[in-house]
């Protein structure tokens, strides 16, 4: 056995087999040897489950109908490239299982089961399930100490922020994040965590608003077997799994009245009771929360409850919108473009002055994930090494023009204007002026005004 | 953690030789049995059930539905039954079991087949084909009662696939499983490994 591998009732196991039999005898067998086993008829019900709960390893059947074996497996493996998947064959089908391994498959088996053989192909996976773990967690730790990076600005309420982040990070105190979609909720969470004692354990995420209230009761509190239909072994939730960690509860302002009331009684007594459980579970956790909503508001409306309001509201953690702190634009800016431009294997990217001025000049209500896309898109898109006005997205590029975009002064927003309007006309002062609705001498007056020169390529 | 075990309303084991298991067999199991539990054993009548499922293709009892039928057909819920058949056992999907229980069930089965060293070219050894008989039975009625695989090598629970598994690993359940267990079923015999 590999001092490395997981305890099995850490391993999640899915089996799927349009067979009634296959997915008993084989769920129990796994069961018995102490994983934990969920079992799905078709490709659908897998990828139903697979889309809330991680799992470790998959046994697939080749030959299911609707949905076949291959298929389901480039599904799981590419919302889950470090997926395990087995899959299992009848012995006239060994081709097709051949076609599986080049595809990803970590091994097959031929039905009927030779307990050894199924015995040693477990531990196999077992062990190769440490190895992705191990590599995952090198990863997350890496990420860890690279993503506070992302928490990039100069900006007074950026600082502000940075600054609670290591004031409160190392303690245990509960902290409420508020701000805008897209302004890095999760990267600050992810600060906190990292910059805590309880960096070597887990940060487990739940996106509580994409989640159906019976679906988030089981993904954070667990369920145990026959909670409710199509629970045939137990689960453990999000709280149990950040035991020793950071639970980020992303979207609180969503949960339901419910689940609001049995989320109180977890942070008070820091126990949790699987659904369908009698038993309660003591769990050590610090709580992380995120909303984009006012929720005080929501509590003044009888929508929250106001006693979880104060329990989570102990720190509170406000992500400025971009637009609030254009200072930090060109910063986060050349802050991605670096990044990809290492990724990328390309050198010397930069943008060009009248594309900062665009991007710092945009209102960005996406925040700082629609930035990044736009940076992305340009450095995919656009030409390197200098990367223009033309290779932004088309509504940052309009930003440029548009009233009331960003503060800036009205002679700024005229030179630009003007600027613009030259350049559409190939400098041709007598059609800009009419554009402009100026007569010619009014033009070359704020020409010579802003000092604007024709540029090389339009003489 | 798993599911609680069942409750520990069990009075009784019931021992129920099936085919090939010869009254003199019988016995002897019985006795070695209630050396290894707290719980009284009793030996009941040969149980035949007439349309025993083979499976297809193969010289062996459908093990599955062998166990279903002995969960439903037999006893009641103050005993838990022990089949025991000579004849081998498999299922649709695994080309054999020694034994076979259902977690948290009401049965568990055991096959002397694959246990006798005949099976495997050595000459007969009755007291040996006992002895792995009633380890095995204890590893079921371990699962019966709710306990999955151990990773003690010294535990009953550990899992064996093979016949020499079942010799190297320990013949007492380990401290952790025993305080699993319901109160009352395991003699001094069966506890404890160190
Ligand atoms: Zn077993
Ligand atoms: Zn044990």
């Amino acid at each position: 056995m590999n001092a490395l591998a997981p305890p099995k009732d850490q391993l999640a196991i899915l089996v799927i087999d349009d067979e009634l039999i296959v997915r008993e005898s084989l769920g129990a067998w796994l069961a018995d040897d102490g994983y934990r086993v969920e079992t799905a008829e078709s490709g659908a019900a897998a990828l139903r489950l697979a889309s809330s709960t991680r799992y470790d390893v998959a046994f697939i059947d080749i030959q299911m109908p609707k949905m076949d074996g291959l298929e389901l497996q480039k599904r799981l493996l590419a919302a889950n490239p470090s997926m395990t998947t087995i899959v299992m064959t009848a012995y006239a089908s060994v081709d097709t299982a051949v076609r599986a391994l080049k595809e990803g498959a970590y091994d097959y088996i031929v039905k009927p089961f030779d307990p050894d053989e199924l015995l040693h192909l477990v531990e196999r996976a077992r062990e190769r399930c440490a190895l992705q773990s191990e590599n995952e967690r090198l990863r997350q730790t890496l990420d860890a100490h690279a993503e506070p990076e992302e928490l990039v600005g100069d900006s007074p309420a950026m600082k502000k922020l940075l600054e609670i982040v290591r004031t409160v990070g190392p303690t245990d105190t509960t902290v409420l994040v508020h701000g805008e979609s897209g302004t890095g909720k999760e990267l600050v969470a992810r600060a906190i965590h990292a910059s805590s004692p309880r960096r070597y354990a887990p940060l487990v995420c739940v996106h509580c608003g994409a989640l159906a209230e019976g679906v988030l009761e089981s993904e954070l509190f667990g369920h145990e077997k026959g909670a409710f239909t199509g629970a045939a072994y137990h689960h453990k939730g999000k709280f149990e799994q950040a035991d020793g960690g950071t639970i980020f509860l992303d979207e609180i302002g969503d949960i339901s009245p419910k689940v609001q009331v049995e989320l109180l009684r977890v942070l008070e007594e820091k126990r949790v009771t699987r659904v369908g459980g009698k038993t309660p579970i003591a769990v050590d956790f610090r709580v992380v929360a995120a909303t984009h909503q006012d929720l005080s508001e929501l509590v003044a409306q009888g929508r929250f409850r106001e006693d979880l309001f104060y329990r989570l509201d102990v720190v509170r953690v406000e992500i400025p919108p971009l637009r609030e702190r254009p200072g930090d634009v060109p910063v986060l800016a050349r802050h991605f473009l670096h990044r990809l431009q290492t990724s990328m294997n390309k050198k010397d990217m930069h943008f060009s002055d009248a594309a900062l001025e665009a991007l710092a000049a945009h209102d960005w209500p996406g925040n700082v994930r629609e930035l990044q896309n736009a940076v992305e898109r340009a450095a995919v898109l656009g030409h390197p090494p200098e990367l223009d006005v033309d290779d932004l997205p088309l509504d940052v590029r309009r930003a440029e023009a548009a009233p009331g975009a960003a503060a800036r002064s009205l002679a700024d927003v005229e030179r630009r204007h003007i600027e613009r309007v030259l350049a559409e006309t190939e400098w041709n002062v007598t059609r800009a002026a009419a554009v402009l609705d100026v007569d010619r001498g009014t033009l070359y007056n704020k020409i010579a005004k802003y000092g604007l020169e024709r540029p090389e390529h339009a003489r | 953690m798993r599911d609680e075990p069942p409750a520990a309303g069990v009075l009784a084991i019931d021992l129920l030789p099936m085919t090939g298991v010869d009254d003199a067999t019988a016995g002897a199991l019985l006795v070695r049995l209630s050396r290894r539990l707290a719980l009284p054993c009793r030996l009941l009548p040969r149980w035949e059930p007439s349309d025993l499922q083979p499976v297809a293709g193969r010289d062996q009892l459908d093990a599955d539905r062998l166990l279903q039928r002995l969960e439903q057909d037999q006893g009641d819920d103050a005993t838990l039954r022990l089949g025991v058949t000579a004849h081998d056992l498999g299922s649709p999907l695994f080309t054999f079991f020694f034994g076979l229980a259902r977690h948290g069930g009401r049965a568990a089965l055991v096959s002397l087949a694959r246990l006798r060293p005949e099976f495997y070219g050595l000459p007969a050894d009755d007291d040996r084909t006992l002895h792995r008989a009633v380890l095995e039975a204890l590893h079921e009625l371990g699962h019966v009662l709710g306990l999955p695989h151990c990773r003690d090598a010294r535990c009953v629970m550990r899992f064996s696939t093979s016949v020499e598994a079942i010799d190297v690993r320990g013949q007492r359940f380990c401290d952790e499983c025993a305080s699993r267990l319901p109160e009352g079923v395991l003699s001094g015999a069966s506890r404890g490994t160190g």
